[in-house]
C-alpha cells in the first residue's frame, strides 16, 4: 500500500468513526458543533499563566472521548503531523519571558515556560475537541448544522465537496503512483522529470472525477441543501446534555478547581 | 417519454452526435449499442441535461430547459459507467436514501424503499456496509440499487454489466426484466442487450445507423460487423473463432 492509499484509508476511517453508535454520536449535530465552539472559546480565553485552571479542561475531553468510545490515542495518531506544529507555537516564550513565577521545590519556573505550556495545552485541547466533533459527526451532518446557523449554501457545499475532493485526489494519486512504480521499479518516489506531467495529469483526472461525482449528486436531487440529513434521529437528551456540559465548562472557567481542591487540604 | 429531434453535439472539432433523432415510448426497453466513441454515453448525458446540445430534447413532454431539469432528473435514473463516481456516501444505505430524501421523501420512507430494493436485488447484506469496503461487483449492484430506490420512470444504464460476475450479471438481467419502467441500456455486452431489450438503436460515428427490433439488429452479422461490432456470443455459435486454443 503506497502513502496515498494509506492517507485515503485514514480519511475513510474518519467516516467509519463518524458512523459508530454512541450517545455522543447520537447527539444533535448542531448541539455538538456549538458545544465544541464554546469549549474552544473558553479554552482559548484562559490567561496565559493560568495553567492550573486550564489543566482541568482536559477532563471534559477525556469524559467525552470515553462516552464516544473513541480512544484518545486515535486522536493523537491521526493528528500526529499537526500536533507538533501546535506545540511549537510557544516554543520561544521561555527566551523572552524569564521572570520567575513559581517554584517546584527549589527550581524556579519562569513565566515563559508556563505560558509555553499553557499555549501548548490550549492548542492540543482545541485540536482534540475539533477531532472529537469530526470523529462523531459526518461531514454532511456538520454541513447541515452550519446551514441551520444560516451559513451560505455556497460555503457549506464547498466544504462538503472539498472533503470529498480530497479523497478523490488521494485515490487518483494512489492509482497514478502505483502505475508509475510498476513501470519504474526500484525508484524512490517520482523522478523530478516526471513531476510536471504527473501533476498535470493528476489535476485533470481528479477534476474529471470530481465533476462526475458532482453530476451524480445533482442527478439525485442535490442542489446545495442537505435534506438527506434532516430526518436523522438525534438523541432527545442531546440539547439538555449539551447545556449541562456547557455550564460545567463555564464553571471550570469561572472557578479555579485546582485552587478549590488545594484549599481543602491547606 | 424521451424524444430527440435533430440533436447534435461536438467537443470542439470532434462531432459526437450528428443530427440524432429518435423517440422512446414509455415502457420500452431500448439497447444503445455501438463501437467505442459512437456516442452512447453522450446520448444519455444529453437526455439528463448534463451537456448542452443543439436540437430539441423532450422528456415526458418537458423541454430540456433549466427550470425543468429537476423534474426531468427525478423521472430519469442514471447508472453511471464508473460506480466509484456514483457511490459517494459512506455506506450503501446512506447512498440509497440520498436521492429519495432530496426529492422530498421522509427518511423513514426512504429507508423502507431502500430496504425493499436491496431485498429485490438480494443485496440485503450490503445495507450497512461501507462503500469503500465492498468489491467492484457489489459496488456495481449497489449503484444500480441506489437508482432503483429513486423509483424513476425510466432507467438509463451505462455499461451496467461491467465488473459483474456471471451470477450477479444474471441477477441484474432478471431484475431488469422484472422492471416495468422504461429502460435504456448502453452496453457492449450484446448478450445482455439481447436478453433485456426489445428495441435496439445502433450508433455509428454519432449517427443512428439502425433502429429496430433487437432480434433483427442483433442477428444481422453484416450490419453489426459493418459498424465495428460482432454478433452476441450466444448467437455466434460455431462461427465464433477462439483466439487462443488450449
Amino acid at each position: 500500500m503506497n502513502k496515498a492509499e494509506k492517507a485515503c484509508e485514514e480519511l475513510r476511517a474518519m467516516d467509519e468513526l463518524a458512523a459508530m453508535d454512541s450517545p455522543v454520536h447520537g447527539m444533535d449535530p448542531l448541539s455538538k458543533l456549538l458545544l465544541t465552539v464554546f469549549y474552544i472559546f473558553v479554552t482559548v480565553s484562559f490567561n496565559k499563566y493560568d495553567i492550573t485552571g486550564l489543566f482541568f479542561m482536559i477532563l471534559f475531553l477525556v469524559v467525552a472521548y470515553q462516552i464516544a468510545g473513541i480512544a484518545v490515542h486515535t486522536c493523537f495518531h491521526k493528528l500526529r503531523i499537526v500536533m507538533p506544529l501546535v506545540c511549537a507555537v510557544g516554543l520561544f516564550n521561555p527566551i523572552f519571558d524569564k521572570e520567575i513565577m513559581a517554584y517546584i521545590g527549589s527550581v524556579g519556573i519562569s513565566g515563559g515556560v508556563i505560558s509555553m505550556l499553557t499555549l501548548m495545552m490550549k492548542g492540543i485541547f482545541c485540536l482534540m475537541a475539533s477531532f472529537l466533533l469530526v470523529a462523531t459527526t459526518s461531514i454532511e451532518d456538520i454541513c447541515r448544522a452550519l446551514r441551520k446557523l444560516h451559513f451560505p449554501k455556497m460555503i457549506t457545499s464547498l466544504l462538503l465537496l472539498t472533503f470529498r475532493y480530497i479523497s478523490v485526489l488521494l485515490e487518483e494519486v494512489a492509482i497514478m503512483t502505483e502505475a508509475y512504480h510498476l513501470r519504474a521499479p526500484g525508484q524512490k518516489g517520482i523522478h523530478i522529470s516526471a513531476w510536471g506531467s504527473f501533476l498535470g495529469q493528476l489535476l485533470l483526472r481528479s477534476m474529471d472525477r470530481a465533476e462526475a461525482l458532482y453530476e451524480s449528486m445533482e442527478l439525485r436531487g442535490f442542489y446545495g441543501e442537505f435534506y438527506y440529513v434532516k430526518g436523522r434521529k438525534a438523541n432527545s437528551l442531546s440539547w439538555p446534555a449539551a447545556f449541562v456540559y456547557a455550564a460545567l465548562i463555564m464553571l471550570t472557567r469561572l472557578y479555579n478547581i485546582s485552587d478549590l481542591l488545594g484549599s481543602l487540604f491547606v | 417519454m424521451i424524444k430527440f429531434e435533430n440533436v447534435s453535439f461536438s467537443y470542439g472539432e470532434h462531432v459526437v452526435l450528428d443530427g440524432v433523432s429518435f423517440e422512446i415510448k414509455a415502457g420500452e426497453q431500448v439497447g444503445l449499442i455501438g463501437a467505442n466513441g459512437a456516442g452512447k454515453s453522450t446520448i444519455m448525458k444529453a437526455a439528463l441535461g448534463l451537456i448542452n446540445c443543439d436540437g430539441e430534447i423532450t422528456i415526458d413532454g418537458m423541454a430540456m430547459e433549466r427550470e425543468n431539469l429537476s423534474s426531468i432528473r427525478q423521472k430519469l435514473g442514471y447508472v453511471l459507467q464508473d460506480s466509484d463516481n456514483q457511490m459517494f456516501m459512506p455506506t450503501v444505505l446512506e447512498d440509497m436514501i440520498f436521492g429519495p430524501i432530496n426529492y422530498g421523501m421522509s427518511r423513514k420512507d426512504a429507508e423502507s424503499v431502500a430496504e425493499e430494493t436491496l431485498k429485490q436485488l438480494d443485496l440485503e447484506y450490503l445495507k450497512n456496509r461501507h462503500n469503500h469496503k465492498i468489491s467492484g461487483g457489489e459496488k456495481r449492484m449497489a449503484a444500480i440499487a441506489t437508482i432503483l430506490a429513486m423509483k424513476p420512470e425510466a432507467v438509463l444504464m451505462d455499461e451496467p454489466s461491467t465488473a459483474l460476475d456471471p451470477q450477479n450479471r444474471r441477477t441484474l438481467i432478471n431484475t431488469l426484466n422484472e422492471l416495468t419502467v422504461t429502460k435504456i441500456i448502453a452496453s457492449h455486452d450484446l448478450d445482455l442487450i439481447l436478453d433485456t431489450c426489445d428495441r435496439v438503436l445502433l450508433l455509428s460515428d454519432g449517427k443512428i445507423a439502425a433502429d429496430g427490433p433487437a432480434n433483427d439488429i442483433l442477428y444481422d452479422r453484416t450490419l453489426l460487423e459493418g459498424n465495428h461490432l460482432e454478433l452476441p456470443l450466444c448467437l455466434a455459435g460455431g462461427t465464433y473463432k477462439r483466439l487462443k486454443t488450449v
